[in-house]
């Protein structure tokens, strides 16, 4: 019971603290939300709670109310009051948005991610602010045919970056629709084919984080998640150095190089 | 023979026959009755028993659902057939009971209350019904092919859809089901549509038609607009699967978010269509138990209006995840939307304001309402803005929030209608005491099931998922949301026993067991063929009241 508690009273609103720079605008939406939606929401059930107490039928009432129908005072303040809370909240959440889309030119790393049925891939296109030629791209898999049990994130896919920089992740997907989360985030952007979505993210701490698919994609659609491993800066370059040019891991270790990577989806 | 000398000859029938004695033969009985009826009031029963029927069903989807995930990593059911039973049980639920039911009371009520004999065009109304009949069996007849149901949601995104990522029977008959129930919707809307516009008894002008059949034809209206675009993007997916077209087929230059596109354009709709008539129910059991007229009449008839308009402008907030839309315009509608619902909540606290409150278990139902619709709409609230729906879209936060609106919404409302009208439709009341029971079960077992799912969501719990790790922190929350549905099943039972104890040797109701003011309270209880012997004058939206309480006529609208 703790558990539920604590979570419930966290400063958040019983949403988890996120790792990146959209952070700051998702607390404050959260926190904008709550300002309004908490005192609403108790004055509302407070009336309704007055209203069943104080006018339930008891005996020694009068049966028969006075009968009335319309106030119009109360009636214009319960219209115009939503309203205006209404077009503050949109005021906030449109330059949250704005901020929180923006697409960088530069990022400092680049990655293709392609989810298939059911697994992801993970092309690195930009190391350091450096364009990898065809040649030199390293790439990451990992599918279900390896997972033992939902239980082991040993056997997933990593999807390493680093920390305090621009991230740009190119959004593909092999089959049908996908949907790429990081729950710590607080972000997710779906895979869909002729959609082209690139995403920018800033991560903000470093460590272990789990990744999921949140599009229902058929049959193994829980066992398609991924580890995502964000590491300072330097770490990442010397990690990104250490990885073979043309490489392909299969989550983590070394792909046997008698199968094709295509095996897993078409490729792009 | 001129028509002057055929005059005395008419004189010889009585005039006072009533339509009942020329009605040839036997009244039929049974099944009979069932099959051959074109009677509203048959027909709408026909719809409410038979959607009360898959609502058992796909609530038992649903206990299997909960049995699955009532611990990490368990194997209940295989993944394949987990994924066959959330699809029909979402689609059961919303495509054959929530719409249905309310077509049922559609049926029912809405004649009734406008005081007419009938449905503008009663074979039509059968033909619905036994389209609805068919398209609900259809659906869940993949259960018994060799390769399972329908197994990619409610929703069913292309591509998955496509016939190389879902062969099988069981999504032709999930398309094929689903048409033929949008079909028997669209008939309806024009029957109820027509009814109310060309059949309302003199004095019944618009402004005085009760909230629920204003809801009803508002609703009817969104059906309208909404239900062919569905119809046709099953044909298109149809076509897709059989025919080798590419209308969602990627490989071909198909487009897989037009899908998502036609779906939501009908889809947002369809998720007004399935609480607007529910907001009309809870509005008459407000009025009548509150022994007051509707607060702010006008203004509920404009709020439904609004969000009737509103509500065909939000459909990529289902989207706002893709990429592909234009974000602050449909924020800004989905936004707009809560004002006009939020005027509706404040008509209900009005309508109590000052009343008379009859907490019977109808009533009950409708302030439960009021609680698990307005925690719906806030969580609404905060997913019509993209920031947040990034984090929380397609996790058990959205399982939970559309739980709150469809089921502590429009379902508690199903119940409130049942409690209410059931004198009406069976001339017994159903008991008080184990309705209170009901509600007690029911409400609790409901909180207890989704409340916890809120939380879920936010620690990144995906919906759809057969099975899940046992070290993310889930399994708690699982357990005590699994407890609940099983109440939730629990209390089911106790209505059940309800009907059968209330239909066996329940206390007689009268022709108009609550006081109520609109029309229907004027026939009997059932009414009898053609509904109504005699009509009191129409000169309110309440005339039953202004007939029984003459004394109050010159004090309504101050």
């Amino acid at each position: 019971m703790h558990q539920l508690a604590s979570r419930l009273l966290a400063t958040n609103y019983g949403s988890p603290p996120g790792i990146t720079s959209q952070n700051k605008d998702v607390r404050f939406l959260w926190n904008l939300t709550y300002w309004f939606a908490i005192p609403l929401g108790l004055i509302v059930m407070g009336l309704v709670i007055w209203c069943v107490v104080r006018y339930r039928r008891r005996p020694g009432r009068e049966q028969i109310p006075h009968q009335f129908q319309y106030h119009i005072p109360i009636e214009a303040a319960y219209t115009i009051i939503p309203v205006v809370i209404v077009a503050v909240v949109f005021g906030f959440m449109y330059t949250a948005e704005d901020r929180i889309d923006h697409v960088a030119k530069n990022p400092a790393a680049q990655v293709k991610v392609e989810g298939f049925q059911w697994g992801w891939r993970f092309t690195y296109l930009t190391v350091d602010g450096r364009n990898l030629s065809r040649a030199e791209q390293f790439q990451e898999v990992g599918s279900v045919a390896n997972e033992p049990s939902i239980n082991d994130d040993s056997s997933l896919p990593t999807l390493t970056l680093p920390s305090n920089v621009t991230v740009q992740l190119d959004l593909f997907t092999d089959d049908v629709n996908h949907s790429f989360y990081i729950p710590a985030a607080l972000f997710k952007r779906d895979l869909i084919q002729h959609v082209t979505n690139t995403v920018d993210l800033n991560f903000l701490k470093t460590g272990h984080f789990i990744g999921e698919c949140t599009q229902f994609c058929g049959t193994f659609h829980p066992f398609m998640r991924f580890n995502v491993d964000i590491m300072p800066p330097a770490q990442f370059t010397k990690w990104a150095a250490a990885q073979k040019p043309g490489s392909v891991t299969y989550a983590g270790k070394p792909f046997d190089s008698g199968i094709p990577a295509n095996i897993f989806g078409a490729g792009n | 023979m001129t028509i002057i000398e055929e005059r005395p000859e008419r004189q010889e029938h009585p005039v006072e026959r009533r339509l009942a004695e020329i009605v040839p033969g036997p009244e039929p009985h049974g099944f009979v009755k069932y099959a051959t009826s074109t009677d509203h009031k048959q027909i709408g029963v026909n719809y409410m028993v038979t959607s009360f029927l898959f609502f058992l069903f796909a609530g038992a989807l649903a206990m299997v659902i909960r049995t699955q995930l009532i611990v990490p990593n368990n194997h209940v059911v295989s993944l394949d057939v987990y994924n066959q039973i959330f699809t029909i049980h979402g689609t059961v639920m919303i495509f054959v009971f929530l719409g249905p039911f309310a077509f049922g009371l559609a049926n029912y009520i809405v004649p009734l209350q406008i005081g007419a004999p009938d449905m503008a065009f009663p074979r039509f109304n059968a033909f619905s019904y036994w389209l609805y009949l068919g398209g609900g069996l259809t659906l869940v007849s993949g259960f018994l092919t060799s390769s399972g149901a329908a197994n990619f949601g409610w929703f069913g995104y292309a591509p998955l859809t496509e016939a190389v990522h879902s062969p099988g029977a069981g999504a032709d008959l999930w398309i094929i089901g689903v048409g033929l129930t949008g079909f028997s919707g669209i008939f309806t809307a024009i029957n109820v549509v027509t009814t109310i516009f060309m059949l309302r008894a003199p004095g019944m002008v618009m402004f005085r038609m009760p909230i629920f059949c204003w809801n009803q034809m508002v609703t009817m209206f969104l059906v309208l607009l909404a239900f062919p675009v569905l119809t046709s993007a099953l044909a298109l997916i149809y076509l897709d699967r059989h025919f080798h077209t590419h209308f969602f087929d990627p490989g071909d230059g198909g487009q897989p978010i037009l899908w998502q596109h036609l779906f939501w354009f009908f889809g947002h709709p369809e998720v007004y269509i399935l609480v607007l008539p529910y907001f009309g129910v809870v509005t008459e059991v407000f009025a009548t138990m509150s022994r007051k007229p509707v607060f702010g009449y006008k203004g509920m008839v404009g709020a439904t209006l609004s969000i009737g308009g509103l509500s065909m402008g939000v459909w990529a907030h289902h989207m706002y995840t893709t990429g592909a839309v234009l974000l602050p315009f449909f924020a800004a509608l989905s936004l707009l939307i809560a004002v006009p619902t939020g005027i509706k909540f404040f008509n209900w606290i009005g309508t109590m304001w000052r009343g008379t409150l009859v907490l019977n278990t109808a009533m009950l139902f409708c302030i439960g309402f009021l609680f698990t619709f307005l925690l719906g709409g806030l969580t609404g609230v905060m997913l019509a803005e993209p920031p947040l729906d990034f984090q929380l879209h397609d996790t058990y936060f959205i399982v939970a929030h559309l739980h709150y609106v469809m089921f502590g919404g429009s379902a508690f409302a199903v119940f409130a209608g049942i409690f209410y009208w059931f004198p009406k439709f069976t001339g017994r009341m159903l008991h008080e005491g184990w309705g209170k029971v009901f509600f007690v079960l029911m409400f609790v077992g409901f909180n207890l099931t989704f409340f916890p799912q809120h939380d879920l969501g936010l620690r990144g719990m995906q919906r759809r998922i057969g099975i899940y790790p046992a070290h993310q922190g889930w399994d708690f929350l699982n357990m005590l949301s699994s407890i609940g549905s099983y109440i939730m099943g629990l209390s089911i039972i106790t209505l059940l026993w309800n009907f059968w104890r209330t239909l066996r040797k329940g206390e007689r109701a009268g022709d108009n067991p609550w006081d109520g003011g609109t029309l229907e309270w004027a026939c009997a209880s059932p009414p009898s063929h053609h509904n109504f012997e005699s009509l009191p004058p129409i000169r309110s939206e309440r005339p039953v009241w202004d007939a029984n309480h003459p004394e109050d006529l010159t004090k309504v609208g101050h």
